[in-house]
């Protein structure tokens, strides 16, 4: 395999495992903190774009590629805000609060994919790349574009990390998941923690949907496939933990360029599922979880 | 008759249909220290979340300085400086001691105090200053139980309830854990403290309430001078 080829699929598996890093970290986010898994986290990503290109593009309100992006993360903050209130705050007590979240937000799902639709309409939207240009690395020339998604995923996880690690409300929402009643005797608020991390999550969910759609088209199903990618990083790198889940999303990217490249597309999805169950097989906690 | 400081009027609570509460009365006046005990299931630990709104009351009155407090959300009542010290508390197991002493000041009232609270607890319990960037699920049982009152403490408590703070531990811990009780009481905090070691309660409180099915069976006040012998009596039936 010649050098060039060998560095442009490691090239593409570093910015997949970006992309898949963000995706992964706000669903690794809501499991940790609410024990649930959001379903609506791919719509999010989707909606995430399609206001961005609203926003940004010309075709839309042509405010330019920061605005967009700025937009498109607050609105998701609200978005997964109210979706907290919505579909799992009324289940909060209850039992079966896992199985009835899968419903609320796969439903949910449903309706915000047919909203994009009549909004948007199906035909294919593109945003120009966030950056023009090229850079030359190693004597190969990449677009900036890719490189910026290269820095972006980390730096915006780093501050996710610090937020996590050093705030009061950070550190609260770490501690809210391990135990609720000694949160509540605190004297936190506990549902208010919830919202927070479901729109930090959604925050992100959007961050990452705008990232793809500056490198693919942007359709009401945009965040579907990203979304069964994201349950299998986050799965494969240990349910709740963050630092496994980024490390599994890069694994993830470049296991998919590589057998992309060498076996093709169709029979990628087949194979990281292998991956993953042999991985769940003989670690059941996932590459990186505790035991 | 003056206001109490912590006062509970025929109190009855349960759990689904299930009530464990059958009217229980008592008052904590002043700065003293009360004591609960009595067989196991019987409804001490029950007491102390409904004192502390992780439960609702079904009927009957909480009163903190005259004021109904029954009904208000944990969170009000910890504004309010009632910090209820968890029976069996794991705390945030996967949080360093460090992290869990400063949540233990979230509410805003005691957030202002957290750099002179942490002293206070390092000072109390210098283990803790030594373990600090331990995780807490890596503590020893005893550790545990410190950094528990440690976290209480954080939360700059006006009163403080403590729930079999020495469960299943060796008597020298016990005797540490003793000394540290008293002086956190000396510094004027009032105490419900439950226990099922009578000596520890008669060393540390001034009245002690024997629950027994739900409600108050035995009111002692400490003119009553029972020494322990008596009250053992009294605990297994024998009226
Ligand atoms: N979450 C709960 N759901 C249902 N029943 C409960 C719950 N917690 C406690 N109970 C029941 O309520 C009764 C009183 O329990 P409680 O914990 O108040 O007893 P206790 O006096 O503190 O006992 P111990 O000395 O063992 O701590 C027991 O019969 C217990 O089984
Ligand atoms: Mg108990």
């Amino acid at each position: 395999m010649a050098f060039e080829t060998a560095q442009s699929v490691l090239l593409s598996g570093i910015v997949l495992g970006s992309l898949y890093a963000l995706m992964a970290t706000g669903l690794s986010l809501v499991w940790t903190t609410l024990g649930i898994f959001n379903f609506a986290h791919g719509i999010f990503m989707t909606i995430g774009a399609f206001i961005a290109w609203q926003v940004g593009t010309d075709l839309g309100w042509g405010l330019g590629p920061a605005a967009g992006i700025a937009l498109g993360v607050a609105a998701l903050v609200g978005v997964g805000c109210l979706s907290e209130f919505l579909l799992v705050r009324p289940f909060l007590s209850r039992s079966g609060i896992v199985m009835l979240v899968v419903i609320t937000t796969l439903s949910a799902t449903i309706f915000l994919e047919n909203s994009t639709l009549l909004i948007w309409g199906a035909r294919y939207k593109q945003m120009p790349p966030l950056i023009e240009g090229k850079v030359e690395l190693l004597s190969t020339a990449i677009s900036a574009h890719e490189v910026l998604m290269i820095a972006i995923a980390p730096l915006t996880l780093l501050t996710l990390w610090v937020f996590l690690k050093f705030t009061r409300i950070g550190s609260a929402i770490r501690a809210v998941s391990q135990n609720q009643e000694s949160a509540l005797l605190m004297g936190m608020n506990v549902p208010l923690l919830y919202s927070i991390a479901f729109g930090l999550s959604a925050g992100l969910a959007g961050f990452a949907g705008i990232l793809l759609g500056s490198i693919r088209f942007i359709t009401p199903g945009l965040g579907n496939e990203p979304l069964v990618k994201a349950l299998i990083v986050a799965i494969f790198g240990g349910l709740g933990s963050l630092g496994g889940t980024i490390g599994a999303a890069y694994i993830i990217g470049l296991v998919e360029a590589i057998s992309t490249f060498f076996i093709g597309l169709y029979w990628t999805p087949a194979i990281l599922f292998a991956g993953m169950i042999v991985v769940l097989l003989l670690r059941p906690t996932g590459l990186f979880g505790k035991k | 008759m003056t206001d109490a400081t912590l006062e509970v009027r025929d109190l009855t609570v349960g759990y689904g249909k299930t009530q464990v509460l059958r009217g229980v009365s008592l008052r904590l006046a002043g700065d003293t220290r009360i004591g609960l005990f009595g067989p196991n299931g019987h409804g001490k630990t029950t007491l102390l979340k409904t004192i502390s709104g992780l439960l609702k009351p079904w009927h009957g009155e909480i009163l903190l300085n005259g004021a109904r407090i029954d009904g208000a959300a944990p969170r009000a009542i910890v504004d309010l400086g009632i910090i209820h010290v968890a029976q069996g508390n794991v705390l945030f197991p996967e949080l360093t001691v460090l992290e869990n002493l400063r949540l233990g000041a979230y509410c805003r009232r005691a957030r202002r105090q957290l750099k002179d609270n942490l002293e206070r607890v390092y000072l109390l319990f210098p283990r803790l200053a030594e373990r600090r960037r331990q995780h807490s699920k890596t503590l020893s049982g005893g550790e545990r139980q410190m950094l528990s009152i440690g976290v209480g403490l954080m939360g700059a408590p006006e009163l403080m309830m403590l729930d079999e703070p020495t469960l299943g531990l060796a008597p020298k811990l016990k005797d540490e854990l003793l000394e540290a009780i008293g002086e956190i009481s000396k510094g004027g905090v009032p105490l419900v403290l439950v226990e099922q070691d009578i000596e520890f309660l008669l060393a540390l409180t001034d009245h002690l309430y024997m629950i027994n099915h739900g409600a108050v069976a035995l009111d002692i006040a400490s003119g009553d001078q029972l020494d322990h012998e008596e009250i053992m009596q009294m605990y297994f039936g024998k009226e």
